[in-house]
C-alpha cells in the first residue's frame, strides 16, 4: 500500500530530473558500473515479496557519493517465461522513476540512478522500501507475475561477477528478437489501444513487424495479452499461409475483418502497393509511391523539408491515416525498415528510391550495403528530374524496371495518337464569349505586356438579350 | 511611341501574363465539389447546427445569475423582470439573460472580426489577393475556416469569403436582440453558440493572414523569447509605446525604426495584443524580436502613469477610454491609427508629415489621427525622439514625490470606500498605514494584484491618487519586472499532432490545458504560474494565448527562470507553448480539430457536427480563463463550447453571469450511443460541464484533471487521468474526491501505486463485487471498457442508422 512507503508514487514524478547539488547518492552510471535484470525463474525458486541486499545500504552510504549498483528480479507464475524477461525488465525504469526523489536512467548495463537528498531526509535509508514499491507495482500491472524477489547489489566485486552472466542474457534475448521470424510463430498480436481515436484501425503486430507507432512489438504484445486476453492487446491466431511473401495469413484476415467493422477483409503485412496494412494517425515514417520512377520514397515526421515529389510530410501522410488502407501509401514505425521482410512482397529495399538523410543515417545498418548508396536523400537530389538522373547514374535495381516497362509500353503506342487528338482541343470548348477583337491596327496604342499582372477586381456577367 | 487615346485597344503577345479575377458576380459559385468531400453544413446559418446545441444543452443546461432584475432595452421599459413576470414585450427573465449573454458573445466576435477585416483589407492591399496562406507544416491550412464555410483557403483572397460569411452571420444575431425578435432562452443559447463559432473562424482568418505576410513563426517550436515588463524598458531611451490588438500599423514603425538605424536608439513597447504580434513580426526562423512587451491591459494605466513613453500609438481593442486624457496630463501625444478608436482628434492622414510632427510637439494638438500608415510609421519614431528631448527639458514627472507620497498616505482617512470599489477589494486601507510606517511591502504585494482599473481614485472622497501612490511605493518592483515570454508560434503542425498522437492515445498525456484570457485575476499573477507549473510537471501539454500568455512570463521561480525557460515548447507531454495573441486562440481549436482529421480521418469540410461529437467524446482539452473579463474571452470560450471543449473561467468569471452545468446525478443524460451498432452505452459525466467557474486555484486543480477524462478513454489513458483527478484532489482539497468511482470501468483503470487499496475501497464503500485471487472487478461499474467502443451523440453517424 502506497501509505507504507517513506516516499510518493505518481507518474507525475516521471520528468523528474535530480541534479548534483539535490543528489544523496549516485549509483552505477557512466562513471561506476552496474545493471537491471529481470530472470523468469520456477514457482519454487522464487521467495514472493523478499529483499536481498548485497553490499552497503543506503544508511551506510557517504552523502555525494557514487556507487556500483545492480537489481536483479526473479519472477515466477504460470504464465511467466523467458520472452516477458524484457517487457518487465524495461517497466523497472518506468517505474523506479514514478518514485518520488528517485532518477532513473537508461537501461540494461548502462543504467544510472540518483536518489535525492530529500528523498533521503524524509526516511529513504534503505533500499528495501524502493524495492518493494517496484514489486507491488509489478504485480499491480503485470498479474502474471505470482511471485517476485528483488536482489540489489551495491558491491562492486559482486557486480563484475555477475556481469558477464547479464550481458549474456542481454544478447541471448537481442538473438532471440533478430532470429524470430512470423514463420517461427503460431500466433501474432493486434492492437486497438488506439481504436478510441481512430476507430477502424487494426494493428497487426508480428516479429518482423512492430506497431505503426512503434511502441508495441511482439514481445510487448504477448505480454499484454496474457495479462488480459480481452485487452487492448490480443492474439491473433495466425491461421493458414496464403501468401507467405507478401505476409497474408487467413487469420489475419479475419481478424481484420472484425476490427474494422467489415470495411477490410484483406491485409497483406509485408506489402506496399496491394491490400497493405491499415495506417492509424501516429505512425513514424510515411512511405509514398512516385510513379514517375515506379519507386517508393520514405519520409519521416522530423524531415520538415518537401520529398522530390514535391511534398512535405504532412501532405502524404494527410493521403493515409485514420486507420485506412491506402494503397500507394503507407504509415509504419521505424523499427520495420530492420525488418527482414521489409515491403517485400514489391521488392523491399530495391524498390526504395528516396530518403531523408537523417532517416536513412538513423537505419543504415539495416539496408543492405549494395543498394544503399543508391538511395537518394535531399541533399543528392530535388525533385523527380534530378532523382530520376541520380537513379540511373547510379543504376539503381529500379532502373531495371523502367527498361522491362518501356518495352511493354512500346507496344502500345499505335493507341496514344488518337487519344491524344482530343485532348488538345479542349480550349476551344471553353465558353469565352469574348467580344471580337480587332487584331490588326486602325490607330491607337498597341501595349505587348511581359510579366505582367492583371488584375480584375470584380467581373459582372449578363445574359446576352 | 504615339499619344495614349481612349477607345479600344488591341492586346498581343503577351508572356508570363498572370490575371486575377477578384469574384465573379452572377456566375454560379465554385462548386462545393472542388472541396472533396463535403459535410452537410456548409456555411451554415443561425438554425443549421440547432440539433446539435440543443444535444449540449440537454445535457449542459444553462444557468443563470443575473445581474440586473430589469430590462431597460426600449421605451416600453423599465421592466421588472422578477418573481417569473415578465416585461412590456413579453420577454422573462431568463430569455433576457440569455440575450445579454448571447449580445457579450457576438460582440466579441465582432471585435475579432472585425480586426480581421481591417487587416485583411491592409494586407491584400499591400501583398495582393493572390498571396499565398502560408501557416507551417500543414494540409489543413484553416482548420476553423474549412469546417465552418466548407472551403479550403489557399490565398489571401480566399479569407474574404469566410470573412462575409462571418459578418453576414453576426448581422443575423445582432438583429436578434431587437424587441419582439427571439423569444425563448434556449434558442438565444443556440445563439450564442452560433456566435462562438463564427468568431473561431473570425479569430483564424485574423491570424493566419498576419502570419502568412509578416513573417510570423509558423508553427515553429523554435519560436524566440521576447522581454517582457516595465523593468525591461530603457526610460533614458525616447520610448515609443504602443497599445492594442492590431500590429498592421506598428510594422510599418518597425520598418522605418529599422531603414532608420533607430532601433537601438529608442525603445518600442507595447501593452496587450499588438505587443505580442509586435514580438513576432519578422521572428520567422528565430529572428530577434523587434520591440518589447510591457504587459497586459492591466498594466496600461500604470504605464502611462510612469511617465516613461513619449508618444503613444493606439489600435484597437482592450485601449482604455481615457489613454488621450492621462496623457494629456504628462505631454504624451497620441496617435489614433484605427477607426474604431479616435478619441475626437483630428484626421492628419492626408496631412504633410513635418505640420504633424509640429503641431504635435508644440502642444498645439495633444494627439492626431493617422490612418496613413506610411506616414504612421515616419511620424511615430521621429516625435518619439523630438519628445524625449522636450519632456525631459520640461521635466515632466508624474509619481508623486517621496515628500508628496508621505503627505498622501498620511492623508488617508481610511474610509474604505477604495477597498469596496476596488473589483478585488484589496486591502489598500492598510497598506496606507504601513507605507506611513515606511513599510512598502503591502503595497509592492498589491502592485502584482491591482488590474489598475483606477476606480479607487474616483471613489477616494479625499482625491487620493491610490494608482499613484501603489507605483510609487512599487517602484523597487517594477524595476524588477523583467520575464521572458516565447513569441507565438502560431498553429501546431501536423507532424507534431501525429507524433505527440501516441501520447495522447496511450494516455502518458494526460490532457490539453489551454490556458487563455485576459488579466482580471483575484490573486495576482503568481496563479499562472501556479496552474502552469503543477500541469506541465504532470505531463499536461499547456498551451498560452494573449494576455495569460504574457502574464505567465512575468513570473519567475527561485532559479530566476520563467516557465517558458524551464519548458520545451513543442506539442509534446510536458510542454508549454504560447500560440500568440487574442486571435491565435483559433489554433487551439484548430489543433484538436486537427486530431479528428488526422487521426480518424474524418472529412472536417462543413462537418461541424460530426467533429464536435468527436471532440466532445474523445479529446482531452481544457479551457482556462482564470481572467476572462473582456465581451472576446466570453465569444472565445463558447466557441470552445459548441466544439465540445469544457472552459472553467476564474471567480471574476462569474460576472458573465451565466454557466453550463451538467448535472451527474441525472443518469439518463450520461448516455451515448456506440456507432458500430447504435446501441446505447453508459457514460461517467465526462466533461462535466461546459463552463462554470472555479473560485479559488484548489478548487479548480483537481477539476482540471477530472474534465481532461474523456468516455473513449483506453484503460491506460483513464488510468493516468484518474490518477492525477485524484492525487490533486488530495493535495489542493486534503480529500478523496467524492465521485472518482464514477470514472472507474474496470481494475485497470485504478491508479497503478494504489490498486489494492482502492479496490477494497470499492468493495466496503460502494458495495462493488471483487474477485480477490485475480484482483478483478467483478460487478459494479456503471460504464464498460471496450476501446472499439466508438461514442457519439449523433444518431446519423451509427452504422445502423
Amino acid at each position: 500500500m502506497a501509505e507504507d512507503f517513506p516516499f510518493e508514487i505518481s507518474p507525475m514524478f516521471e520528468g523528474e530530473r535530480i541534479r548534483k547539488n539535490d543528489m544523496y547518492v549516485e549509483l552505477s552510471g557512466p562513471k561506476s558500473i552496474g545493471f537491471e535484470l529481470v530472470k523468469a525463474a520456477e514457482m519454487d525458486d522464487v521467495v514472493d515479496g523478499k529483499f536481498n541486499m548485497i553490499g552497503p545500504d543506503i544508511q551506510d552510504m557517504e552523502e555525494g557519493g557514487r556507487y556500483p549498483f545492480a537489481m536483479i528480479y526473479k519472477i515466477a507464475g504460470e504464465l511467466v517465461e523467458e520472452d516477458l524477461e524484457s517487457i518487465v525488465e524495461r517497466r523497472n525504469h518506468d517505474f523506479q522513476n514514478y518514485i518520488q526523489g528517485l532518477m532513473h536512467l537508461n537501461q540494461r548495463y548502462d543504467v544510472w540512478v540518483r536518489l535525492s537528498k530529500e528523498a533521503v531526509e524524509k526516511g529513504v535509508t534503505s533500499f528495501e522500501s524502493i524495492a518493494q514499491a517496484i514489486m507491488m507495482l509489478f504485480k499491480n500491472e503485470l498479474p502474471f507475475i505470482e511471485k517476485v524477489e528483488a536482489t540489489y547489489i551495491t558491491d562492486k566485486d559482486e557486480i563484475e561477477k555477475l556481469m558477464d552472466e547479464a550481458k549474456a542474457k542481454y544478447k541471448a534475448r537481442d538473438d532471440r528478437t533478430r532470429n524470430l521470424h512470423d514463420e517461427d510463430v503460431d500466433t501474432f498480436y493486434g492492437c486497438t489501444l488506439c481504436q478510441s481515436f481512430a476507430p477502424s484501425n487494426v494493428c497487426v503486430i508480428t516479429p518482423d513487424r512492430i506497431s505503426l507507432c512503434g511502441a508495441i512489438n511482439w514481445f510487448d504484445g504477448r505480454a499484454a495479452a496474457k495479462v488480459d486476453p480481452e485487452g487492448p492487446q490480443f492474439a491473433i491466431p495466425k491461421g493458414d499461409v496464403i501468401d507467405e511473401e507478401s505476409g497474408e495469413y487467413t487469420g489475419v484476415n479475419e481478424t481484420a475483418k472484425s476490427l474494422s467493422s467489415g470495411e477490410y477483409d484483406r491485409i497483406k503485412l509485408h506489402s506496399f502497393l496491394d491490400h497493405p496494412h491499415t495506417s492509424c494517425g501516429c505512425f513514424e515514417v510515411v512511405g509514398f509511391y512516385i510513379p514517375e520512377v515506379d519507386g517508393i520514397g520514405w519520409v519521416d515526421r522530423d524531415f520538415t523539408g518537401a520529398a522530390p515529389n514535391g511534398l512535405p510530410f504532412s501532405t502524404m501522410a494527410g493521403q493515409t491515416g485514420g486507420g485506412k488502407q491506402i494503397s500507394g501509401f503507407l504509415g509504419i514505425g521505424i523499427n520495420y525498415f530492420r525488418s527482414p521482410k521489409f515491403i517485400q512482397a514489391d521488392g523491399g529495399w530495391e524498390r526504395v528510391v528516396w530518403m531523408p538523410k537523417h532517416l536513412k543515417d538513423r537505419v543504415s545498418d539495416d539496408i543492405p550495403d549494395d543498394i544503399a548508396d543508391k538511395i537518394a536523400t535531399e541533399e543528392d537530389v530535388s525533385d523527380l528530374e534530378t532523382l530520376r538522373n541520380f537513379l540511373e547514374e547510379k543504376n539503381h535495381p529500379i532502373v531495371n524496371r523502367w527498361e522491362k516497362e518501356e518495352e511493354e509500353e512500346a507496344t502500345e503506342e499505335e493507341e496514344t495518337p488518337q487519344q491524344a487528338a482530343p485532348a488538345m482541343q479542349m480550349p476551344a470548348s471553353m465558353p469565352m464569349n469574348m467580344p471580337a477583337m480587332p487584331t490588326s491596327g486602325s490607330g491607337g496604342v498597341k501595349i505587348i505586356l511581359k510579366n505582367a499582372k492583371v488584375s480584375v477586381d470584380k467581373v459582372i456577367i449578363k445574359k446576352n438579350e | 511611341m504615339s499619344e495614349l487615346k481612349t477607345g479600344t485597344f488591341s492586346v498581343s503577345d503577351l508572356e508570363n501574363v498572370q490575371i486575377n479575377i477578384g469574384s465573379i458576380v452572377g456566375a454560379i459559385e465554385k462548386t462545393a465539389a472542388e472541396e472533396g468531400e463535403v459535410g452537410p453544413t456548409v456555411k451554415p446559418n443561425i438554425s443549421g447546427l440547432r440539433d446539435w446545441d440543443y444535444k449540449l444543452l440537454e445535457r449542459y443546461n444553462p444557468v443563470y445569475t443575473p445581474m440586473c432584475d430589469q430590462c431597460c432595452y426600449c421605451t416600453f421599459g423599465t421592466c421588472d423582470l422578477t418573481g417569473n413576470k415578465e416585461g412590456a414585450c413579453g420577454i422573462n427573465m431568463e430569455g433576457h439573460n440569455a440575450r445579454e449573454f448571447m449580445l457579450r458573445v457576438i460582440t466579441g466576435a465582432s471585435a475579432h472580426s472585425g480586426h480581421g477585416r481591417h487587416l485583411l483589407h491592409h494586407l491584400i492591399d499591400k501583398y495582393g489577393a493572390d498571396y499565398p496562406l502560408k501557416v507551417g507544416q500543414t494540409n489543413i491550412i484553416a482548420p476553423n475556416v474549412q469546417m465552418v464555410t466548407g472551403k479550403k483557403p489557399e490565398t489571401l483572397g480566399d479569407l474574404e469569403g469566410a470573412l462575409s460569411y462571418v459578418e453576414e452571420q453576426l448581422v443575423q444575431l445582432l438583429a436578434c436582440v431587437h424587441v419582439g425578435q427571439e423569444g425563448e432562452a434556449i434558442d438565444f443559447e443556440s445563439k450564442a453558440m452560433h456566435g462562438g463559432m463564427l468568431d473561431h473562424v473570425g479569430m483564424e482568418v485574423s491570424d493566419i493572414a498576419q502570419i502568412s505576410c509578416l513573417e510570423m513563426p509558423k508553427a515553429d517550436e523554435n519560436a524566440p523569447l521576447s522581454e517582457i515588463g516595465m523593468g525591461t524598458i530603457d526610460s533614458e531611451k525616447p520610448v515609443l509605446l504602443v497599445i492594442g490588438h492590431n500590429v498592421a500599423g506598428v510594422t510599418n514603425i518597425i520598418d522605418y525604426m529599422e531603414d532608420h538605424d533607430l532601433t537601438d536608439k529608442m525603445e518600442l513597447c507595447g501593452l496587450c495584443c499588438t505587443a505580442l504580434d509586435m514580438t513576432r513580426y519578422r521572428t520567422e526562423g528565430g529572428d530577434v524580436p523587434k520591440a518589447k512587451v510591457v504587459g497586459t491591459l492591466a498594466k496600461e494605466l500604470k504605464m502611462i502613469r510612469s511617465g516613461v513613453p513619449d508618444v503613444i500609438v493606439v489600435d484597437e481593442q482592450c485601449v482604455r477610454a481615457d489613454v488621450l486624457r492621462e496623457a494629456r496630463e504628462l505631454m504624451m501625444p497620441v496617435i489614433t491609427t484605427n477607426d474604431k478608436i479616435m478619441y475626437g482628434l483630428p484626421d492628419r492622414s492626408e496631412d504633410d508629415i513635418e505640420d504633424i510632427i509640429d503641431d504635435l510637439k508644440s502642444g498645439r494638438d495633444d494627439g492626431a489621427l493617422i490612418l496613413d500608415f506610411e506616414k504612421l510609421g515616419e511620424v511615430a519614431p521621429r516625435l518619439t525622439q523630438e519628445m524625449s528631448k522636450i519632456r525631459k527639458e520640461k521635466g515632466v514627472v508624474s509619481l508623486p514625490t517621496e515628500e508628496e507620497f508621505n503627505e498622501l498616505t498620511s492623508r488617508c482617512v481610511h474610509c474604505l470606500t477604495c477597498e469596496l470599489e476596488c473589483p478585488t477589494n484589496l486591502p489598500i486601507s492598510d497598506a496606507m498605514t504601513a507605507a506611513e510606517e515606511g513599510d512598502l511591502r503591502p503595497f509592492e504585494i498589491l502592485h502584482d494584484k491591482c488590474v489598475a482599473c483606477g476606480r479607487c481614485e474616483q471613489a477616494c472622497p479625499k482625491d487620493i491618487p491610490v494608482l499613484n501612490v501603489i507605483e510609487k511605493a512599487s517602484q523597487r518592483v517594477i524595476r524588477e519586472e523583467r520575464g521572458k515570454v516565447r513569441v507565438g508560434r502560431g498553429q501546431i503542425s501536423d507532424p507534431e499532432i501525429r507524433e505527440e498522437g501516441v501520447n495522447l492515445v496511450m494516455g502518458t498525456t494526460p490532457g490539453i490545458i489551454a490556458m487563455v484570457g485576459c488579466s482580471n485575476y483575484p490573486d495576482g499573477t503568481k496563479d499562472l504560474y501556479r496552474i502552469a507549473d503543477e500541469m506541465l510537471r504532470r505531463n499536461y501539454i499547456v498551451l498560452m494565448s494573449g494576455c495569460s500568455a504574457m502574464d505567465l512570463g512575468m513570473y519567475q521561480n527561485d532559479d530566476g527562470e520563467t516557465l517558458y525557460e524551464k519548458y520545451p515548447a513543442k506539442f509534446q507531454k510536458g510542454n508549454l507553448i504560447n500560440v500568440g495573441s487574442c486571435v491565435s486562440n483559433s489554433h487551439i481549436t484548430a489543433a484538436t480539430i486537427k486530431v479528428a482529421a488526422i487521426f480518424a480521418q474524418r472529412n472536417i469540410t462543413g462537418n461541424y457536427e460530426e467533429i464536435a461529437d468527436y471532440i466532445l467524446n474523445r479529446v482531452g482539452a481544457v479551457g482556462v480563463a482564470w481572467g476572462a473579463y473582456s465581451q472576446k474571452a466570453s465569444s472565445i470560450g463558447t466557441g470552445c463550447n459548441r466544439l465540445g471543449i469544457p472552459v472553467i473561467l476564474g471567480p471574476h468569471g462569474s460576472k458573465y453571469r451565466r454557466a453550463l452545468i451538467g448535472k451527474p446525478y441525472e443518469e439518463d443524460k450520461w448516455k451515448v450511443l456506440d456507432a458500430r451498432n447504435g446501441e446505447t452505452m453508459d457514460i461517467p459525466p465526462a466533461p462535466e460541464f461546459l463552463l462554470t467557474t472555479a473560485e479559488t486555484i484548489d478548487e479548480m486543480m483537481p477539476m482540471l484533471a477530472k474534465n481532461c477524462i474523456r468516455p473513449s478513454d483506453n484503460n491506460m489513458g483513464r488510468m493516468i487521468k484518474l490518477t492525477h483527478y485524484i492525487e490533486l484532489s488530495e493535495k489542493y482539497l486534503g480529500i478523496m474526491p467524492d465521485d472518482w468511482y464514477k470514472y472507474v470501468r474496470n481494475e485497470t483503470d485504478l491508479p497503478l501505486a494504489r490498486r489494492e487499496e482502492f479496490l477494497k475501497k470499492l468493495e466496503q464503500e460502494y458495495g462493488w463485487d471483487i474477485d480477490w485471487n485475480k484482483k478483478k472487478i467483478v460487478s459494479g461499474p456503471t460504464s464498460k471498457l471496450d476501446v472499439s467502443a466508438q461514442p457519439t451523440n449523433v444518431e446519423r453517424l451509427c452504422k445502423e442508422a
